[in-house]
């Protein structure tokens, strides 16, 4: 049984959502539908599941990281190589404070800003489904099913407002 | 003297203990004003010329200057004492832990401020910080100014160079200095004693700008050997330090209307 | 009521809701346009480029040339005595204009992450115009630090790196923090400006041919919009948003603390902190106002972006925080003043009778006095040339005051015999450099990136319509977020 991986074009958020929902009743699964838009549409407004995210977790990781590096920094570098100054202590609290908030706080950035790259396989310049109607402002939906199943599904999609139902085809971006 | 910089109330501590080893007097009822020291202190620490406009614009590079001030308006001016200012070699010197690069750390065998002349980066903040104004920074590479230099057979030579003190440094451009309480003379004298099997001796040796002092106005020597000189002369019931209120626990006393 | 409705016909009421829901159309949010004609107008705006454009290109390239590149490199080969510091003042213009430029920045944050944070629609516009003044304008301050220090070339000592003995940096000092919170706010604001850029880099990719193509191709890392791609962003910006503040408030007052930490009279102050932040806002809401005013006035289709409503809102900001700042103004100098320590007394006579006093006066007068005077009439906030005008005005305010926190100030000290007044030198070049080179950047910038977040004011249009309430069209939002 072969597959075919149709992309359907919409105009509203109203007639792609009632598309998805006739996609899951045609048998077609969340996970063979994916979604294109050119703005951020809530998953809740289309009936789609959460998508996951590791990009939080990976913040946390990066704030341990650099809590751990600014502790290295302010009370372990002094010991490698110690000079006494101004009669402060050899590792002060005080400004300890400041270079571990310092740290933590860059390194969850840089990781959160990575966490996005690694999430979304970013960069990523090889041939991918898409149309460029998307950035102006349509929604495009595109899903797998059973060759057989593809005109039946496309006429039914053309019934509910679909600009265009078409087979997707990767191309450069 | 070795005290624990990690417990809490160190500062306390140091500051009963901080007599300092190395320290000076400086009787500013005999003082004249005569510059000798400033001259002396320029000799022996190759200071770079910086020349009539820059020194007039601020940027002399003398380690100790004199100071000198007047009371009243003209013509009812009543000139008070003159008053040599060095660096004070602070047990607690606000110019140390400022610095990003510990250019400037201090010495626990010597209780000596120290200036790490190649490690300077050239952020003067250690300068601003400094209450007495004592650092001076090398704007510019004033020993080697072209125009100060001789054409001999076709390269430049520059006479003054001949009179550099070779157990100085010579700074480059971008470097902050100050005075070291010549540093080199104490080591020299403490190499000396070491070969000769025996203690440092009061008197044995002194700062250029003592040395030059015409008056006798300076005296430098072990402040914490209570029979020293300067040790005597340090707790004179005329003696007072300068800004003693910012606890930075100055090392320079001044003697004053005795 | 019920008399005035008496003499009110029917057709005049009817009049008067068309005529209210005009008045909504004065908003951009409920203005809409199809986002495919928004992002073809945003496109044309980086395109079009006339002559005037490459005459002023030209000149500032020439300015950046001398007055930045040969200027610096001549300060590096000569040492720092071409410039106006000495004793006392150590430092001197460069840091003046690193508080400044680091300043400026501020802005930016503020409006793009504060803003966003606490869902300011008027933001939408120009968060980025923000944004990218916030990292040109941070290039500039670390410019301005390396510039002023004595030997630049060695300037990686300072970084967290080891030397061949295991000697690390000094993190006793100020200098230090500064630079470790000046990293990770550059880098912090960087990533900032560009994730949610990456969507309209996507735009600008589907939309342009040639080198462009290539530029856009590369930039937008091979963003398609997928749920996600969407979710991943999202969440990194709302990570941002709130992780930007705290780091934006530190950095500020770790500049402050390199004042507020040396032992001098007038810097040692433990307002320093709030009252360097407020500043920062104060002269960055200045400098968003004027670019904002260049923005609409030189970019086509601009007008339609940036409207009378956003100055009004930024006039508004401007007023709040005018107000804060002076209350830190006030604070700071009162208590100065009442402590009656000898060097600050000094220092507060010096500041209102020596010659830098018309700075002073003209200080307080520009940052304290006159905008506030003016910013409470909303025919004035809603001038756009006015109130970049008064922009304009509180940033040679700020630009006096951190003026006379550095040189000024630092001609007082403990000894008055080292009391001496700063005369800028070489420094003013340099100072004409940096500027040149923010201009410089900023307009390069307008033809290669799209100024407007146009994925972002369609959001924002699709979650304003006006609710029918009794006879009365009401502004509503949804909270789609």
């Amino acid at each position: 049984m072969s597959e075919a991986t149709l992309l359907a074009v919409f105009e509203d958020i109203d007639p792609a959502a009632n598309a998805i929902e006739k996609l899951h009743e045609l048998g077609v699964t969340d996970e063979n539908i994916n979604v294109i838009s050119g703005v951020p549409v809530a998953h809740k407004m289309l009936g789609r599941p959460h998508p996951p995210t590791n990009v939080s977790r990976l913040s946390m990781g990066g704030a341990i990281a650099g809590f751990l590096f600014g502790l290295f920094l302010n009370f372990g570098t002094p010991h490698l190589y110690n000079v006494p100054v101004g009669g402060q202590f050899f590792t002060p609290i005080p400004p300890g404070m400041i270079i571990l908030f310092e740290m933590t706080m860059l390194f969850a950035l840089l990781a959160t800003f990575l966490g996005v790259f690694l999430d979304s396989d970013f960069p990523n310049y090889q041939p991918m489904e898409y149309v460029a109607e998307v950035s102006d402002g349509k929604i495009a939906v595109f899903f797998r099913c059973a060759q057989q199943e593809a005109l039946k599904i496309t006429e039914t999609l053309n019934k509910l407002g679909a600009e265009s139902v078409r087979p997707a085809e990767a191309r450069q971006l | 003297m070795t005290v624990d910089l990690n417990l809490v109330g160190a500062k306390g501590a140091i500051a009963e203990a901080a007599e300092g080893k190395w320290g000076m007097s400086i009787d500013q009822d005999i003082c004249t004003g005569c510059q000798a020291c400033v001259a002396a202190c320029a000799m022996e620490n190759n200071i770079s010329f910086v020349g009539e406009e820059d020194a007039g614009y601020g940027r002399s590079q003398h380690w100790i200057r004199i100071e000198r001030f007047w009371e009243g308006a003209y013509p009812e001016v009543k000139a008070t004492p003159f008053q040599p200012m060095l660096c004070q070699q602070c047990g607690h010197a606000p110019c140390e832990p400022v610095c990003p690069v510990f250019a400037t750390p201090h010495s626990e065998a010597e209780q000596l401020n120290l200036q790490v002349y190649n490690r300077c980066v050239g952020t003067r903040y250690c300068a601003n910080n400094c209450p007495y104004q004592v650092r001076s920074f090398n704007w510019r590479d004033y020993h080697t100014i072209p125009e100060r230099g001789n054409m001999v057979n076709g390269t430049l030579v520059f006479p003054l160079h001949n009179q550099f003190n070779p157990d100085v440094t010579v700074r480059r451009r971008g470097v902050m200095e100050k005075c070291t309480f010549c540093i080199q003379r104490i080591h020299k004298a403490q190499d000396k004693a070491k070969s000769e099997g025996r203690e440092v001796e009061d008197g044995e040796f002194t700062t250029a700008c003592a040395q030059a002092c015409p008056a006798n106005a300076i005296t430098f020597g072990r402040v914490d050997h209570p029979e020293s000189l300067v040790s005597q002369l340090t707790h004179q019931k005329r003696g007072e330090k300068h800004l003693e209120e910012l606890n930075t626990l100055p090392r320079v006393t001044y003697l004053k209307e005795g | 009521m019920a008399v005035a409705s008496k003499y009110l016909p029917g057709a005049k009421q009817a009049h008067d809701t068309h005529h209210e829901e005009e008045d909504h159309k004065q908003y951009l949010m409920f203005d809409p346009k199809p986002r495919g004609e928004m992002n073809a107008m945003v496109m044309e705006s980086m395109h079009t480029t006339s002559w005037k454009f490459w005459v002023v290109f030209g000149i500032l390239s020439v300015i950046v040339a001398v007055c930045f590149f040969y200027a610096w490199g001549y300060m590096i080969a000569e040492g720092l005595w071409v410039a106006g510091v000495m004793r006392p003042s150590y430092w001197g213009i460069f840091l003046v204009n690193t508080v400044f430029w680091i300043g400026i920045s501020h802005a930016g944050t503020f409006i793009s992450a504060i803003l966003r944070v606490f869902k300011a629609e008027f933001r939408r516009p120009f968060t980025r115009a923000a944004e990218l003044m916030t990292t040109f304008g941070l290039i500039q301050a670390g410019a301005s630090i390396f510039m002023h220090m004595g030997r630049v070339w060695l300037s990686y000592w300072m970084f967290p790196l080891p030397n061949e003995r295991q000697l690390w940096p000094n993190f006793h000092s100020p200098l230090m923090w500064d630079l470790l919170a000046i990293t990770t706010y550059v880098l912090g604001s960087t990533m900032y400006l560009f994730l949610p850029l990456i969507p309209d880099l996507a735009m600008a990719r589907d939309r342009s041919t040639g080198w462009r193509k290539t530029f856009y191709k590369i930039l937008a890392l091979g963003f398609r919009g997928t749920e996600g791609e969407w979710r991943h962003l999202i969440t990194a910006m709302n990570f941002f948003a709130f992780a930007i503040i705290p780091v934006m408030f530190s950095v500020h007052t770790i500049v402050s603390w390199d004042f507020a930490m040396a032992m001098r009279p007038g810097w040692s102050s433990t307002v320093y902190g709030p009252y360097f932040v407020l500043g920062a806002l104060h002269s960055g809401m200045g400098a968003v106002a004027v670019v904002l005013f260049i923005m609409r006035t030189t970019m086509k289709h601009m007008d339609y972006f940036i409207r009378k409503e956003h100055f009004d809102a930024l006039g508004k900001l401007m007023l709040m925080v005018t107000f804060a700042y002076t209350y830190f103004f006030f604070n700071d100098y009162i208590v100065q003043w009442y402590g009656g320590d000898v060097a600050t007394d000094n220092l507060l006579h010096w500041l209102e009778e020596g010659p830098m006093a018309w700075m002073f006066f003209q200080m307080v007068a520009f940052n304290i006095i006159i905008p506030p005077l003016l910013l409470w009439s909303k025919k004035i906030r809603q001038t756009p040339w006015l109130l970049a005008l008064i922009g304009i005005m509180i940033n040679v305010g700020m630009y006096w005051e951190r003026y006379i926190i550095i040189p000024v100030t630092l001609s007082i000290n403990r000894m008055p015999f080292t009391w001496k007044l700063f005369e800028p030198r070489m420094d003013v070049f340099l100072t004409i450099g940096t500027f040149s080179m923010f201009l410089l950047f900023y307009m390069l910038a307008s033809r290669l990136i799209p100024l407007i977040p146009v994925w972002e004011v369609q959001e924002g249009q699709m979650a304003h319509s006006l609710r029918k309430v009794g006879k009365a069209h009401v502004p509503t939002l949804s909270d789609f977020e």
